[in-house]
């Protein structure tokens, strides 16, 4: 057994030995790139395909994986000399206009000139400009991916208690029933439903979309959270928070832990996170829905603009100061290439950041289908994550006290959670102010 | 010891050195430079540049700082949440310095009596000392859980440990001090062990119980144990952050009554990026703990024992 391995180790070193010397010699100044992600449910499908690449180039790829506190923490800290930062990496809407301002990032507009492989029309809109610069018009990094958002219900609670399982026709109103119903059937043992003030994206910022509000607008530099539309949505979210587990039990046992313990009836959560419900025990009772939809106009069927999805999308950038920025560029364009974003998808790492190309994503999961995600993108209408330039500092003073916590403390008041969305509107706006 | 230094130095300064005194001293140095390399660019340039960045409006990743004088330190003072976090931080203190020292004590004195076992009870109570901080503040958190923890379940409770604002800080304070205990009481017991059987063995002979030695000999003469614990303990219960960062969720609700200082600044520094202003808060922490510091050093004077 040892020596098998022995032998293999040293069959793969002299493989890699010789395609180092054959090509890597050649064509890059390098034989290894850094890459630094931070979702590991990713990383078996992104060293695949990684690692094709390193069959055609001869630069070895090492993938770390680095959860998202200390991912932040990683870049920042290394951007000052670049040293310690990581050759090739994601993006992501928080920051990625102040990394682009800094020129941390690499330009990439030459290299995708030059490329015939990569057209930046055939993107999300949203995540092209997202990582493009405001002043110069450069890109600085290549769309990865885009993500939805669907609804996740467990049925054995739904058959338990006699509720009729979710549809893709079901508005608000129907799930604050539904959550109405377990809760109260089950006299508080299971809640009907589970959000924190931390599902912003995957949580109540579409009832506000929903609803005709917004929580960042189009420049950037606004915000209707405090506005009436706004706010018709949080008292919605705040109906549904009646029945729904308490908040101190979401904030210390987490909403995606009670849903797999079989303690909560629906939860919404984005297409990154399908995963660890695919492989969690009793997955087979877990079943994706279409997001809900708020029938604004009251004619009983949704309507343009009445269902809304968070979309995001992560990019792929290089640091500016990277050794081989060919080498890099030729990397992440790689990942970003028609072939390799389609294989994203059929691998169920993540939809594609090209556009009309994830159709695959839907088959993933033998067994288990979340075609709702998908479906939402010709069904219901998407609006990009939203950011500011330094979105970190409002995003989480909204989750605390002095933000939407205060109503989730407070559910059954309404005039709490409409003081909450002004509270929010001021926080916004003066971290605005601020950047 | 004092004296003896201070004498010993005036004297290589009185004479001109001997060839063998300079070879010395240059060992000397040899021997302390990496220490004192560690400490200028590890400790020393970092307190400076975080009193330099405190003046300032920072730039994005610590480039383009612009000068603003006091003005972090006025919405530093002026916030709540600076004063809210000084008091949190001093509760946390309250409750880990004074139990970690008082049962770190007992289990010293009981442990360094002859007895069955000594090495194992020894090593089970350092163990925690041996562990990642991360890892103890991730186990207590799911023992303190409320639907599924481990201390409900005995209990038959539905206590929220670590959301209920009015006892999550003790819970916080209660990993410290479980966290503590080891490392103290190896302290104490080299205290014990310094302390000679004599006079023991003369207060038996007078006829005084063992609770009677242990307030007449031990306590006295193992002051400047207790001392040293008792300092380095307030400093660090003052700079406590791990605990925090790792049991409470950033939604929970008690943690404005629990956030440190330095929870507080990694927020500022860190999430935020406004070292300048996260600057500022290390800084009155750093002048407290200097006061602090000052009061505890005239106190040593009165209250710790020296034969």
């Amino acid at each position: 057994m040892r020596r098998g391995t022995a032998m293999i180790a040293a069959a793969s070193m002299v493989m890699s030995l010789t395609a180092g010397m054959s090509f890597s010699a050649a064509a890059y100044e390098v034989d290894e790139l850094k890459v630094a992600i931070w979702d590991n449910n990713q990383l078996a499908g992104i060293q695949e395909i990684a690692d094709e690449w390193t069959a055609e180039s001869g630069v070895k790829v090492q993938i770390d994986v680095v959860d998202w506190d200390n991912y932040w923490t990683l870049l920042e800290a290394g951007a000052s000399d670049q040293s310690g930062m990581p050759d090739v990496f994601w993006m992501h809407s928080n920051v990625a206009q102040m990394y682009m301002e800094n020129d941390i990032l690499l330009n990439l507009d030459d290299y995708i000139a030059a490329d015939d492989k990569i057209d930046l029309a055939n993107y999300y809109e949203g995540v092209t400009d997202l990582y493009t610069r405001d002043d110069n018009g450069s890109v600085y990094a290549l769309p990865k991916d885009h993500d939805t958002i669907a609804l996740l219900y467990n049925k054995a609670i739904f058959d338990e208690y006699g509720v009729e399982y979710p549809t893709d026709d079901w508005t608000w109103e129907d799930v604050r029933d539904a959550a109405k119903a377990i809760t109260e059937a089950s006299e508080g043992a299971v809640y009907g439903y589970a959000v924190n003030t931390s599902n912003n994206q995957d949580g109540w910022y579409n009832l506000i979309y929903d609803y005709g509000g917004n929580v960042v607008g189009e420049d950037h530099k606004s915000t209707a959270i405090g506005s009436d539309e706004a706010k018709a949505g949080m008292e919605m979210m705040r109906q549904i928070l009646e029945y729904a587990a308490p908040q101190a039990t979401v904030a210390e046992t987490g909403t995606d832990s009670l849903f797999q313990s079989g303690m909560v009836g629906m939860i919404t959560q984005g297409s990154w996170m399908i995963n660890s419900f695919y492989t969690a025990e009793n997955h087979e009772d877990y079943y994706w829905a279409m997001l809900p939809y708020a029938d604004v106009n009251g004619n009983g069927s949704c309507d343009e603009g009445e269902r809304w999805s968070c979309y995001n999308g992560l990019g792929w950038a290089a640091k500016s100061e990277v050794k081989d920025p060919q080498a890099a560029y030729d990397l992440i364009s790689w990942f970003c290439q028609e072939p390799q974003q389609k294989k994203q998808a059929e691998l169920g790492v993540t939809m594609a950041g090209m556009k009309g190309i994830s159709e695959e994503f839907a088959n993933a999961f033998e067994g288990m289908d979340v075609s709702a995600f998908t479906k939402i993108e010709e069904e219901g209408s998407l609006y990009f994550r939203p950011y500011t330039r330094n979105t970190t500092v409002w995003e989480d003073a909204l989750q605390q006290q002095g933000g939407m916590l205060d109503a989730w403390l407070d559910p059954t008041n309404p005039d709490t959670m409409a003081t909450a969305c002004d509270n929010c509107q001021t926080i916004i706006e003066n971290a605005i102010a601020a950047e | 010891m004092k004296p003896l230094l201070a004498e010993g130095s005036k004297s290589v300064n009185k004479k001109r050195m001997s060839p063998k005194e300079k070879s010395e001293e240059r060992w000397a140095w040899l021997f302390v430079a990496p220490t004192m390399i560690g400490l200028i660019v590890l400790n020393f340039y970092p307190i400076f540049q975080t009193i330099y960045q405190s003046f300032c409006k920072t730039g994005d990743f610590g480039k383009g700082n612009i000068f603003i004088g006091l003005a972090n330190y006025q919405s530093v003072a002026v916030a709540a949440e600076t004063w809210q976090s000084f008091w949190n931080t001093i509760k946390y203190a309250l409750i880990e310095v004074p139990f970690g020292i008082i049962i770190a004590l007992i289990l010293a004195v009981l442990l360094n009596k002859k007895c069955v076992g000594r090495s194992v009870y020894r090593t089970i109570f350092f163990l925690p000392m041996v562990c990642a901080p991360a890892a103890v503040a991730m186990v207590w958190k799911w023992m303190y859980n409320t639907q599924f923890g481990l201390l409900n379940n005995i209990f038959g409770s539905k206590i929220a440990w670590i959301s209920d604002p009015k006892i999550a800080w003790i819970s916080v304070g209660v990993i410290g001090v479980w966290s503590i205990i080891g490392y103290n009481m190896v302290l104490f017991i080299g205290g014990l062990q310094d302390i000679p059987g004599d006079f023991y063995e003369a207060a038996r002979i007078d006829g005084a119980s063992e609770f009677r030695q242990f307030l007449s000999i031990t306590v006295p003469l193992l002051s400047p144990t207790t001392f040293f614990i008792v300092q380095t303990r307030i400093i660090g219960a003052l700079t406590v952050f791990d605990l925090m960062f790792m049991v409470m969720d950033k939604t929970n609700v008690a943690l404005k009554n629990v956030q440190s200082v330095v929870y507080l600044f990694y927020q500022y520094a860190f999430t935020n990026g406004n070292k300048g202003y996260g600057a500022t808060l290390v800084v009155f922490l750093l002048i407290f703990i200097m006061i602090l510091t000052v009061i505890l050093q005239q106190a040593e004077k009165k209250l710790v024992y020296h034969n």
